[in-house]
């Protein structure tokens, strides 16, 4: 602990020096009398001086949280030395708040008894967060010394982001080979009718199309579609973002990245994530619940760095995007790096949908005629980027502050079905 | 404002009390309540302790220019002085926040109990020295205690301002 007298002492010992000197002076006893009682504090203050032992520990009630839940917090004293006045404050990172209980606090801590300062926290926003650095501040009984500690006991909390509404996925355009949801164009094992053939041996009588079989006076058999699994990866562009208050563009992102890649794997899809920008990340496309945590902890780390170097796919790994992967790119288009990266994707052959993020809500136009013109242009600029991707035959869901994902996924759908039945 | 009513009380006793330079000593004291109240509002530290001096030095002026013995309220104004000093060091703490309730009745109770002290160890003090004469001997003493506190004070001040860690 660090000690320090505060400026109390000083201006105490004045008073008591000035009016003991006033008494002599002027020889008046009654200023001995007002000096005597800052003397003996001071006196006294400075001889009980010392730093009293504090445990403390800091208790979560769980490590993972969703954006928006309650989080308790408990501060634990320790039996210690006791003091008479302790302030604690629990340092919180901006996306963590108090709810409830009081932080900063002052308490007293009695020798030889525990004592527990409950706080509860809301979880504003989404983040990888260390919580338990705590400053601790003791003064004695006058307040003249002070004694602080910072005492580091973090502790490691996951906020993930809250799920996005979800209707319906995109199917993917082309499927892999193992079982899944989706109905492929091949035949194969699986449910959905696809065309009937003449028997050969070693079908299966069950598959036998007796209708068919009786009208043409030989074996027919029934033919289905395979049931597959698809390649998603989902493509975040963390070049730029538009930030407003407490809000940027690349908390929405995240939150619909988590919720499609949660409704991808339950239905047994391979997800991958490219995190794209100044810092790149990337998960390689795999199944299951374990893939949905390495993707949202990828997601937690996820953060805009800026940077002028010109990045294209070559530094993305060749596995991370598999060929006939359906990629979700989510995106503000705020930098043409991205745009230029993913419409390298569209030429390579990927099945490519744009979700773009649009940072209109979270920029303010200045006023001004000079300022009303840029912002139109900066508009129109991005209309022109927006037709680039609708030119090479990409769909682009505009995702506004005003809409929820689930209309922006289901314009997307709409174009991918025109554009199938426009190639028919 | 508790802190300034008590001031303002010594100051209104040291105005109603004298019957010379009423004026000089009401101004004095005025004064050092300004001072005060600004330090208060204002939230200066460094500005607290020359209300205090003002305050003092209005009642030294009144003490000075009283006729007759020792002043048997000087106890209570010296309780009061000390509480109000205490009362005006604690509003201007930087603390945005409510302490405990038991932390802040813990805190009332010491700052009463050492008023209370305060005014009962002086009138003692002063009812053990009122009826005697004075010698040069038992003078000189009291130059010397008043000294030796001083130093004490400014030794074991210098001693445990030295910033040390535990």
């Amino acid at each position: 602990m660090t000690r320090s007298a505060l400026p109390k002492l000083g201006v105490y010992a004045g008073l008591a020096a000035l009016s003991l000197l006033a008494a002599l002076v002027l020889r008046l006893p009654e200023l001995v009398l007002l000096g005597a009682p800052f003397a003996l504090v001071a006196a006294i203050s400075a001889l009980q001086v010392h730093a009293s032992r504090i445990d403390v520990e800091v208790e979560l009630d769980r490590e993972r949280a969703l954006e928006g839940e309650l989080l308790d917090v408990c501060i634990r004293f320790g039996p210690g030395d006791g003091a008479e006045r302790v302030d604690v404050l629990l340092e919180l990172p901006p996306g963590l708040e108090v709810e409830e209980g009081t932080n900063p606090g002052t308490l007293r801590l009695v020798e030889g008894e525990e004592r527990l300062l409950p706080l509860r926290l809301r979880c504003t926003r989404w983040g990888a967060f260390r919580v338990g650095l705590i400053h601790l501040r003791t003064d004695d009984h006058f307040g003249l010394f002070r004694h602080e500690a910072v005492v580091d006991r973090r502790q490691p909390v996951k906020v993930y982001p809250t799920e996005e509404a979800v209707r319906t996925l995109l199917r993917p355009g082309e499927t892999q080979v193992f079982s899944g949801n989706h109905v492929a164009r091949q035949k194969g094992a699986g449910i959905e009718f696809a065309d009937i053939r003449q028997f050969v041996a070693g079908d299966r009588v069950r598959h036998v199309n007796w209708r068919a079989t009786a009208r043409r006076g030989e074996l027919w058999v029934n033919e289905q579609h395979a049931e597959r699994n698809a390649d998603v990866v989902i493509f975040l562009d963390v070049f730029a973002e538009a930030r407003h208050g407490g809000r940027s563009t690349l908390d929405p992102a995240l939150r619909a990245a988590a919720s499609l890649a949660a409704r991808y794997l339950r239905q047994r899809d391979q997800i991958g994530f490219v995190s794209f920008g100044g810092m790149l990340n990337w998960l390689l496309p795999a199944t299951g619940q374990r893939q949905l945590y390495r993707i949202v902890d990828a997601m937690l780390d996820t953060q805009i760095i800026l940077s002028y170097a010109w990045r294209d796919l070559v530094v993305v790994p060749r596995r991370t995007l598999p060929p006939q992967a359906l990629v979700l790119a989510l995106t503000p288009l705020l930098d043409d790096r991205a745009a230029s990266a993913l419409l390298d994707l569209r030429a390579r052959g990927f099945d490519l949908v744009v979700i773009e993020i649009s940072p209109l809500a979270y920029v303010v136009p200045k006023p001004g005629e000079v300022e009303d013109i840029a912002y139109r242009l900066w508009r129109l600029r991005r209309d022109a980027v927006r037709g680039r991707f609708e030119r090479a035959g990409v769909p682009v869901a505009v995702w506004t502050d005003d809409s929820s994902l689930a209309v922006a996924m289901e314009e997307v759908g709409a174009f991918r079905r025109q554009a199938r039945t426009a190639r028919v | 404002v508790a802190a300034l009513a008590l001031l303002g009380a010594v100051v209104a006793d040291s105005t109603v009390g004298g019957d010379r330079l009423v004026a000089a000593v009401a101004s004095i004291g005025v004064i050092g309540l300004s001072v005060t109240a600004l330090a208060l509002v204002g939230r200066w530290a460094t500005l607290l302790p020359w209300g205090f001096v003002g305050v003092g030095g209005s009642y030294a002026v009144f003490l000075s220019l009283r006729p007759g013995g020792v002043d048997a309220r000087a106890p209570a104004v010296a309780a009061a002085f000390f509480v109000a000093a205490e009362l005006s060091f604690w509003s201007i703490e930087r603390r945005s926040w409510r302490s405990e309730r038991e932390v802040t009745l813990r805190r009332l109770a010491l700052i009463a109990s050492a008023g209370i002290g305060t005014a009962i160890v002086g009138g003692l003090l002063l009812l053990l020295t009122s009826g005697r004469r004075i010698g040069i001997g038992q003078e000189a003493a009291g130059v010397a205690a008043a000294v030796l506190t001083l130093a004490v004070v400014a030794f074991l001040v210098r001693r445990s301002r030295d910033s040390a860690s535990a």
